[in-house]
This record gives structure tokens, sequence and C-alpha cells, in this order.
């Protein structure tokens, strides 16, 4: 049943209209599985990967990468799915634009999912591009009450399109608004709730954008409620002149690495990945580092149990 | 006009001006000031899009040598990205160096981009089957004239007038440079994909006139009529035989249907 109190505050047409589509559609609120400790596919690492898959327990594909027609990518990404456990992310979904929806992008996301089967799929809170054009970058939100309305309102309906919960990922950032009413958590949270989606956590970014914009890290951890996080993504940075720039082409920093802890005594077991988007080191120092993750949460999580 | 998407597109519009402009939606502090802040997407965007088209124009890039920046930077300043993937981004950059001065005055840079474009287009364009000898051994005697051909949908035909296939190859090698020549008539590149690998090589003159024929949807008849034109009677059939051996074993032919 619609809760009239809940309505209250938020009464906008759109907002009861989001309300009917959550009560209507066909999405499974059911748990979605833990992973354990997995790497970002990317195509530097692929024979060695299959070679020697080490400990790593699942990965995580760049879903446009394999949203083409037929050829090598594909024939890559069957031999990966009979080997691990997939989960999809995507930076294209450009959740937080006002332009409408791509249709086109949506249908070949969809498709993607019905071949990959994957645990999850994901994508950013953020805007990639407006009025047409694609600017390729995470372009961060004023957290405003018309930012929040907006984004749940098309998380929804993505949400009912793909037939599952999503995932989304906090962004670095290098611009804050001076319309913003919201802190960048509270933002995350209310998405979260409103939407009934989930929760990736990218530790790096919470450090990258606590620096460039001069919060706590652990305030914005604990801004964020446990039940909505799925996944941890674990990268490195560079120092810039003034600002932490977010390259995900370094291994992970000492900064992060003592965040990643406060996370998992926060937020408890979830699936963890490294992510490297450039500058790609030999597979073994990405898993040394996967091992490193794993050193540091598992005895916090026995402790826990 | 909503908030939101006046501040969406501020930002669209500092991002693609020339410099990277101050907002008075965007904070500064005192860790740094808006501008400052901006300058970090202006320069991200234009990173992304030159990274994308390195990554497809390869054979270019050994062409165009330290002009290629220049190439990129002319590129991207009028052409703003308006597909969700960023693969692809470089579809219009061989017609944009076709009609745009200066770099028409040099129309090998076109031509190579053609090529590469093909190249990346077949990589991963739509996986088809590819018939045998054996699936034409199934073609009746007296249905041979006027069988049709299907050929990869992928299959394209470049026309060109300089070596440009030698840059393409030099870049794939990581060799050196080689001479830009100019051809006395201009010759033909042939870019497939045979399974998962992508092929390109210049065809002979008369297996153009007749792959042009089959590209057409003409009768086998007509291909082998295309073939008088080069040889004698004796030797244009046994070149439609080798000719149809050589597209049989690079996966050329799809399938084929008789009137």
């Amino acid at each position: 049943m619609i809760d009239p109190a809940g309505l209250a505050s938020h009464a906008s047409p759109a907002f009861l209209a989001d309300k009917v589509i959550a009560m209507t559609s066909a999405i499974s609120s059911r748990a979605l599985p833990y992973l354990g400790y997995g790497l970002g596919l990317r195509v530097e690492h692929y024979e060695a990967l299959l070679a020697n898959p080490g400990k790593v327990q699942w990965l995580e594909i760049v879903s446009e990468n394999y949203m083409v027609d037929g050829g090598l990518p594909l024939v890559w990404l069957d031999r990966f799915r009979e080997r691990f456990p997939l989960v999809m992310h995507g930076v294209s979904l450009s959740i937080g634009s006002t332009d409408p929806l791509d249709e086109d992008y949506l249908a070949r996301l969809a498709a993607l999912a019905e071949r990959v089967e994957p645990a999850w799929v994901s994508d950013h809170l953020c805007w990639t591009g407006v009025q047409g054009i694609n600017l390729h970058d995470l372009m961060p939100l004023p957290y405003t009450e018309e930012a929040l309305d907006h984004v749940v309102s098309r998380v929804l309906r993505v949400q009912d399109r793909l037939k599952r919960r999503i995932l989304l990922e906090n962004v670095s950032s290098y611009v804050s608004f001076a319309d913003s009413q919201l802190t960048e958590w509270e933002f995350i949270a209310a998405v979260a709730e409103r939407a009934d989606c989930l929760i990736l956590l990218d530790v790096n970014n919470v450090h990258v954008s606590a620096q460039n914009h001069s919060f706590s890290s652990l305030d914005y951890l604990r801004g964020i409620p446990p039940s909505r996080v799925q996944q941890f993504h674990l990268a490195g940075y560079e120092q810039g002149e003034k600002l932490i720039i977010d390259t995900h082409d370094a291994p992970v920093s000492n900064a992060v690495w003592d965040l990643y802890i406060e996370a998992v005594r926060r937020f408890g077991r979830v699936s963890t990945m490294i992510e490297r988007d450039d500058n790609f080191p030999p597979l073994s120092e990405l898993m040394s580092e996967l091992d490193h993750a794993r050193a540091l949460a598992e005895p916090l999580l026995r402790d826990a149990a | 006009m909503s908030s939101l998407q006046s501040i969406q597109q501020q930002m669209l519009q500092a991002v693609l001006a020339d410099r990277a402009a101050k907002l008075r939606a965007i904070r500064s502090d005192e860790i740094a000031g808006a501008e400052d802040r901006l300058s970090v997407y202006h320069h991200g965007y234009r990173v992304r899009l030159h990274d994308a088209l390195k990554n497809e124009f390869t054979g270019l890039q050994c062409m165009a040598g330290r002009r290629f920046h220049a190439l990129l930077d002319s590129y991207v300043k009028v052409h703003p990205s308006e597909h969700y993937n960023i693969r692809w981004y470089g579809a219009d950059l061989p017609s944009f160096l076709d009609e745009t001065q200066p770099w028409c005055d040099k129309p090998q840079l076109a031509e190579i981009a053609y090529v590469d474009w093909a190249i990346s287009t077949a990589f991963d364009a739509e996986d088809e089957r590819s018939i045998g000898m054996g699936d034409l051994s199934a073609v009746p005697p007296n249905a041979w004239a006027n069988l049709r051909l299907s050929m990869q949908k992928h299959l394209r035909v470049l026309t060109v007038s300089h070596n440009v296939g030698a840059f393409r190859r030099a870049a794939d090698a990581g060799a050196k440079r080689p001479r830009l020549r100019r051809f006395t008539r201009a010759r033909q590149i042939l870019v497939w994909r045979k399974e998962t690998t992508v092929h390109y090589r210049t065809l002979d003159r008369d297996e153009w006139h007749v792959l042009s024929a089959a590209l057409e949807g003409d009768t086998f008849a007509a291909m082998c009529g295309r073939l008088a034109n080069h040889h004698d009677e004796a030797a244009a059939m046994s070149r439609m035989v080798l000719l149809l051996q050589r597209w049989l074993e690079a996966g050329l032919i799809h399938g084929w249907a008789t009137d």
C-alpha cells in the first residue's frame, strides 16, 4: 500500500508516478550474493587471468566494452563468463542527466545483462552529457532536492526496464555547487532509500572528494546506510598541484587502505575489488593488492563474527 | 528551464569552450578556485577523446607523425561526441579529413583514416556464418549461371591513391614510418574479418571488378563476364575458380542463392 504520510513530504506528481512504478514493478528485492575479492576485467590481463586466476573470485566488466555486435570482445566475454562470476559496471547510463534516458542504450544494456547474467549491474551517480552531447566523464550533480527527485525517478525507471535493482557508485569530484542543499553522503543515501537501489562505494573516490572539498571521509562513511552497500571499489589517484585527481592508474594509497579498514568496520562483509583503468601493471601486482585487501578485511570480519 | 538543466548546460558549454571558464554556480574555496576546478573536466574531456582516437587510428598516427595531435585537436574542436559509447567517436574523422582544410590538401590522410575505421568496425561487427567449398558443392550444376553470392556485411572495399596500407602495416608492427608513394592508378584495399581476426590486403584489378559484381548482387555468369574483360575465356574460368577458392578460404562469403 502507498503510505500517505510518506507521500505528504514529496507530493510532486513525478514522485507519485515514481511511487506507483516502484510498487507495480517486477523488480526482485532478493538479497544479492557476496562474491568475495575480485578485479576489474581489462584487455591487458585477459590471457594472464585465464592462465592463472589465482585467488581472484569474481570479475567486473565495463558494460560498454561488450555492447557490440560481435567479434573478439564477446568471445573473450564468454570465456570469462564460464570461469568467473561477473558483474556489469557501466559508464554511460547518465542517470543524473536532464536529457531523456537513452532507450537504445538501455536496450543494449538489457540485452547484455541477459547474455551475461551478472550478479548485479552498476553505474555511477552522475551525469555524462546533456543536449545530446556526451562528455564521457562522470560529471557531479548539485545535491539539491530537485536533483534528488530527478535521479530517483530515473533510477526507478531504469530498474523497471532492467527488472533488477541497480548499484550506483559515488564519483570523485573536483567541483561543488553553490546551490547544493545536502552533503554528498546525504544525497546518495536518499537516492538509495527512495529508489530502493544499492550503493557501490568507491573508497578511493570518497577519499579524493573528501580531500578536494574539505569534508571528513569518516563522516561520509557514517552517513551511508550499511544495508545499501553491495560492493567496494579500491583504486589509486594522483596528487595534482591543488586537487587530487582520480586517475585509477596507480596502486591503492595508504590513506585509502586506512579508509577501507574503516569501511569494513562499518559495512561488514562487502564484495571488494581493485579497479585499475590505466598504467596497467602485471596481473600479479593487482593480485597482491587484492591479497592485501583480504588480509586487512578478514581479521576484522572474523572479530566481528 | 530547471536549475539542474541550467547547471548542466552551463557546465557542458564550459567544458566544450576553447578555454576553461569560471562559472558562478561552482564554489571556490581555499583549496582551489572555480576556474581551476572546472579545468580538470575541461582538460580531461580532450584527453579522453584524443585517447579514443589514438586507439582507432593507428595508421593515421603513423602517417601524420608530429601533426597527428593538431589533427585530432581540430576534429575535437568541431565534433562533440554524440554517442554514449566513446568507441564510436571516430566515425566522422575520415570524412572530416576528406572535407576540411588543411587536411583535405593531403588526401592520403583521409584514405588511411577510412582504412583504419574499416578495420575498427570490422573488429566488433556482427558475427556471420561463412560458407566453405562443401556448401557450394550443393549448387546444382545447371544453377551456377544464376548463382548469387552474399558477402559478409562488414566487408569493405576502399579506393586509395597512395600506399596507405604500408602505413597501417608499419603501425601494426611498430615499424618505422614508410615513405609515402602515390600510385599512378588508384587501387582497392579489401578489409574483412575471418572469425575474430581482421585482415586487409590490396585487391588485384580483375578481382576488384568481380568482387564488385558479387557485392552488387550480380549472378555468377555476370561475374565471369567481368573477368572476360581481363582474360581470354579459358584463363577467365580458371581465374574465377581461383578467386572463389580464395574468398571461401578467407571467409568472405556468407551464403548463396539461385534464381
